[in-house]
């Protein structure tokens, strides 16, 4: 049992020293092949342990196909004013659509991102690799021979996903944006009945 | 922006307009279809081709610089109009996907998706924003093949670290190249000189100074010879080719001749 225990202050110990996310698989190394059950019942403890509360600061999240500790949005404000941070990264609405158009339609040339968006791109796509948000993957085989663009591991630990397919698929955009008018048109009719049910 | 178009517009107030911003021609043409409250799919390409000029037209006359996308999209509505305003060669071409505004409206299917994603990262992007991570720093660095066991060091140990370490300070900080000035003195030339001078045999003066060590010596050397000529211990000799030989001179020098000698 106090094996287990040991296991478990490692673990913690790990994730307070990597500043990258560290992998699951990676972690469990740490340990003896036999010992390996006990081990992942210790990773999923600290994981629980750490699951984000009012009364805690930290909090563990798997993003980039690791594990890392990271603070809870809500404490911006004060570590903000400890460190003396006033700017904020901005994203440009420009950036988000360019963004988003490279996660989803990857690889992709920067051509491509002109026609999909309307507008020229190469300003913005330049922004976004320099804040390392997207790479260039190579070259396409068509005249020209632009480059191709993909998003980074580094977006993925921006936007918290543990991976590409952590990305909603776009079509839920579409039933999530239907269903919310549904809904409208649908709670709009309910409404009386929910305020009964609410004391 | 608004600030802007008061200050340099002439307008009168009630003209002011809140124009939103855009991203493109897309995205204007998303806002006409929203307002329209009309379908993508069955977009009036009339309407919407006029409320596009329109919007044009305003920008222009707000001073604004319509970027060439707009005119672009602009001179494809006008098409598609024409397009739309020509009588349909047959009837069937009605459901056989032969509606010109296919193109357009594929285009604005996608970018409305893309749209749509873009404005769900952009509020991911706004949480994300509070998160804070322990900020990349270096490791310290053990290096690996030695282990460090603390029990086993002796004070031995310890002296014969330290010895390496200044071994290894000395070998990198050498004590530092003191370069003296060579001096040459007339009359060390002058001792040098009467001790070589063996009786009845020449000394080549030449030669003698050829093998001074450098320019000062061999000076020193010449104005030593000239003292020597003087006080008469040697005598100058020139040959047929032009060899200068010394000679000792059976006289004896005196301590004082000696100690007139100057450095």
């Amino acid at each position: 049992m106090s094996e287990r225990k040991e296991m478990e202050a490692a673990i913690e110990a790990v994730l307070f020293v990597a500043t990258d996310p560290v992998p699951r698989a990676r972690m469990l190394e740490l340990f003896g092949s036999r010992d390996q059950k006990k081990a992942e019942e210790a990773l999923d403890a600290v994981l629980d342990r750490y699951q984000a509360s009012e009364e805690r600061g930290l909090m563990a999240e798997v993003v980039a196909g690791g594990i890392r500790i990271i603070t809870r949005p809500e404490l911006h404000g004060y570590l903000r004013k400890f460190f003396e941070v006033s700017g904020r990264s901005r994203l440009s609405m420009a950036s988000l659509e360019t963004l988003a158009i490279i996660a989803y339609r990857q690889p992709i040339t920067g051509p491509e991102i002109q026609e999909l968006r309307g507008v020229g791109s190469a300003g913005v796509v330049r922004t976004l690799l320099e804040r390392r948000l997207i790479r260039i993957s190579g070259r396409k085989k068509v005249v020209g021979k632009p480059f191709l663009y993909r998003t980074t591991r580094e977006f993925l630990m921006h936007f918290g996903l543990e991976s590409m397919e952590d990305l909603p698929p776009l079509e839920e955009f579409e039933e999530v944006f239907g269903i919310v008018d549904t809904n409208l048109a649908e709670t709009e009719v309910e409404a009386p009945t929910v305020d009964a049910s609410v004391p | 922006m608004s600030s802007a178009i008061e200050s340099e517009s002439s307008l009168p107030e009630s003209w002011q307009v809140d124009l939103p911003m855009f991203e493109g021609p897309l995205d204007l043409l998303l806002h006409l279809v929203r307002v329209n409250e009309v379908e993508i799919t069955e977009i009036p390409v009339t309407v919407i081709c006029d409320q596009f000029q329109e919007y044009l037209h305003l920008m222009e006359e707000l001073n604004l610089d319509i970027a060439a996308e707009y005119i672009y999209e602009a001179a494809l509505l006008i098409f598609l109009k024409s397009r739309m305003l020509l009588p349909r060669q047959s009837e069937e071409s009605d459901e056989s996907g032969d509606d010109p505004r296919e193109d357009l409206v594929q285009r604005l299917l996608e970018y409305r998706k893309m749209k749509d994603a873009a404005q769900s990262l952009a509020e991911i992007h706004t949480l994300r924003q509070g998160v804070w991570t322990r900020p990349h720093q270096k490791l310290p660095e053990i290096e690996s093949d030695e282990t460090i066991d603390f029990g086993e060091v002796s004070l031995f140990d310890l002296l014969g670290a330290f010895k390496q370490v200044v071994v290894r300070y000395e070998h990198e900080h050498p004590p530092p190249w003191h370069i003296k000035r060579d001096f040459f003195s007339v009359r060390g030339q002058f001792e040098r000189l009467l001790e070589r001078l063996a009786p009845k045999r020449p000394l080549d003066l030449v030669e003698d100074l050829r093998d001074r060590s450098c320019r000062a010596e061999a000076v020193a050397a010449f104005l030593a010879v000239l003292e020597l000529a003087r006080l008469r211990l040697v005598r100058v000799h020139r040959t047929d080719k032009g060899d200068l030989l010394l000679y000792r001179t059976p006289r004896e020098i005196q301590q004082h001749e000696l100690e007139a000698i100057q450095g």
